[in-house]
């Protein structure tokens, strides 16, 4: 394992470098610091956006998932986050580049101004947010300890480390570097994986056609309800348009279109890393390894089979890359909702750009030690839970976003509204509190759905100059 | 929002409706269950759809 464990410590100290680089640049700015001064093009911005998507689970998860539980239900998770692109795309890209703040809480907070939107939009993020870093720490040190014989504890503390580092100093800019080299890395490592087994062992039809003859069950729909499906192609779907960590990358576009544009090329690279890696790697897994206990080493035991030791320190690079590209993405969202949306709030204009600076970076460090400790010893459905708390977001978010930007007659009641009436929805659902059998985030977007439009049609007209302001926000070009 | 924005959204959404109908998920082509095909269909028609809606708006 020495050729893999040095591979991997260079990408470590490279990500350290280069967040230690970009902090002469960003610290004391707010532009620079969380949208990397809204400059980033096309190419490395769709990069970036594919990577901070593409978590641990895009690649050991996902082919994991294909094994056990078959490729048509792997495909229907993984489906609805690539509807939501086009839905982003289309209903709010423009518009909240055009908005040209930093986050989406600033949309939100500027759309229906109450003080309950200001601190519970923020606070549902960091809630959301801190499980799904905890999920993901929780993959790293996993996969450090399967790959690298790494301790799961000292793996974890390493990993976490390196990503506060490089994310508190470097801001944005250091993540969407070192989010394009973890992208290309994954997409590499993936695709190149596929088309070699494609190379040697035939054409994806020709290899599902042998895997689902030898395992049937890998080309059925596994034994769960329609709902269960649903409810995650719809969480990921809706959720596209308004998690925080994609937002925050259509604020870093250059312009209105380019944010657009990338979106559109990001779902495009995400689409064909996936479906290489179910439709290719999946199905010579499930050939030369039919009897895996645990599924999630499929992708590891094929890399194992088939490449040199050099070719597999790659391979781990590029899973601990999925698994950070996410999670520092993840933190910045995080600490910008508590140093930003919450902190930079109250404390308005008093603070100096030094003090300013200070909160900034200590409130990566606290979320990620947090993080971290949880993480020791985390919960056992704690990957479940990231998916719910994706969708607890979905839930408050979208509705009051889409409505916001699109409908006339939106206005503060029916945003507050729509926004607690979809959290609370969800969670009594979630939770069971609620029993209608239909997948908690549904029902939570018809609340919502419901609540905004009572509040719209029922409360006052919003006034002709918030009109006019979000109308210019439709302008193409800006 | 330009029209075939809209339709493309619209087309989108009713694909996906389309393939959750339970039918799909019995009848079998090449081995797997035509719900996994139009899943694998939809993770290639969306981007690409969208790619080109967009690319022709900006060309014009």
């Amino acid at each position: 394992m020495i050729v893999e464990r040095v591979l991997v410590l260079l990408y470590l100290a490279g990500c350290i470098g280069i967040g230690i680089y970009a902090s002469k640049r960003v610290l004391g700015s707010r532009d620079e610091y969380w949208v990397a001064g809204r400059r980033i093009g096309t190419t490395v911005n769709s990069m970036a956006i594919m990577a901070s998507l593409a978590s641990g689970g895009s690649i050991i998860g996902v082919m994991g998932l294909a094994y056990s539980q078959g490729i048509p239900a792997t495909l229907a998770l993984f489906a609805g986050a690539v509807l939501g692109f086009p839905l982003a795309s289309v209903l709010v890209a423009r518009q909240l580049r055009n908005f040209g703040r930093y986050t989406i809480t600033d949309f939100l907070a500027f759309r229906y101004p109450h003080a309950i939107v200001r601190y519970l939009v923020p606070s549902v993020i960091v809630i959301s947010f801190t499980i799904y870093i905890v999920a993901q720490l929780k993959a790293a040190g996993i996969t450090a300890y399967a790959l690298l014989g790494i301790p799961y504890n000292i793996a974890l503390a390493i990993a976490t480390l390196v990503f506060i580092t490089y994310v508190s100093f470097g801001g944005m800019i250091a993540i969407t570097w070192t989010d394009v080299i973890q992208g290309m890395l994954m997409l590499v490592v993936v695709v190149g994986t596929a088309l070699v087994m494609m190379w040697r062992l035939g054409s994806p039809a020709e290899l599902m056609q042998q895997a689902t003859s030898a395992a049937p069950e890998l080309g059925q729909v596994a034994n769960q309800s329609v709902a269960s499906y649903l409810g995650y192609f719809v969480i990921w779907a809706t959720a596209i348009p308004v998690i925080p960590h994609i937002v925050m990358r259509v604020f870093t576009a250059k312009d209105a279109e380019s944010a657009r544009l990338s979106l559109n090329l990001a779902m495009l690279a995400y689409s064909v890393m996936i479906l290489a890696a179910v439709l290719a790697i999946v199905p010579v897994g499930k050939l030369q390894f039919p009897g895996l206990v645990d599924a999630d080493q499929v992708f590891l035991k094929v890399m194992e089979a088939e490449f040199s030791p050099l070719i597999r320190g790659i391979a781990v690079a590029a899973v601990l890359a999925a698994v950070m590209s996410t999670t520092d993405a993840l933190l910045l969202a995080c600490s910008s909702a508590i140093a930003h949306d919450i902190l930079g709030n109250l404390l308005r204009d008093r603070a100096s750009d030094r003090t300013l600076a200070v909160i900034q970076v200590g409130s990566a460090w606290v979320i990620g030690m947090l993080a971290l400790f949880w993480a020791f010893s985390p919960p056992e459905l704690i990957s479940r839970f990231y998916t719910a708390g994706v969708g607890l977001l979905s839930a408050s978010l979208f509705v009051p976003t889409i409505a916001g930007l699109w409908w006339k007659k939106a206005n503060r009641v029916g945003g507050v509204a729509a926004l607690v009436t979809g959290a609370v929805t969800y969670v009594l659902v979630y939770f069971g509190v609620l029993n209608v059998g239909v997948a908690p985030v549904v029902v939570a977007l018809v609340a919502s759905t419901i609540a905004m439009l009572a509040g719209g049609l029922l409360g006052p007209k919003e006034s002709p100059e918030m009109l006019q302001k979000i109308e210019t926000l439709h302008a193409p070009g800006r | 929002m330009g029209r075939a924005e809209a339709a493309t959204l619209v087309f989108l959404i009713l694909f996906s409706a389309f393939s959750f109908l339970p039918l799909w998920r019995t009848v079998e082509v090449a081995g797997m269950a035509v719900f996994g095909w139009l899943m694998a269909a939809l993770m290639l028609v969306s981007p690409a759809l969208a790619l080109i809606v967009f690319l022709k708006k900006r060309r014009r």
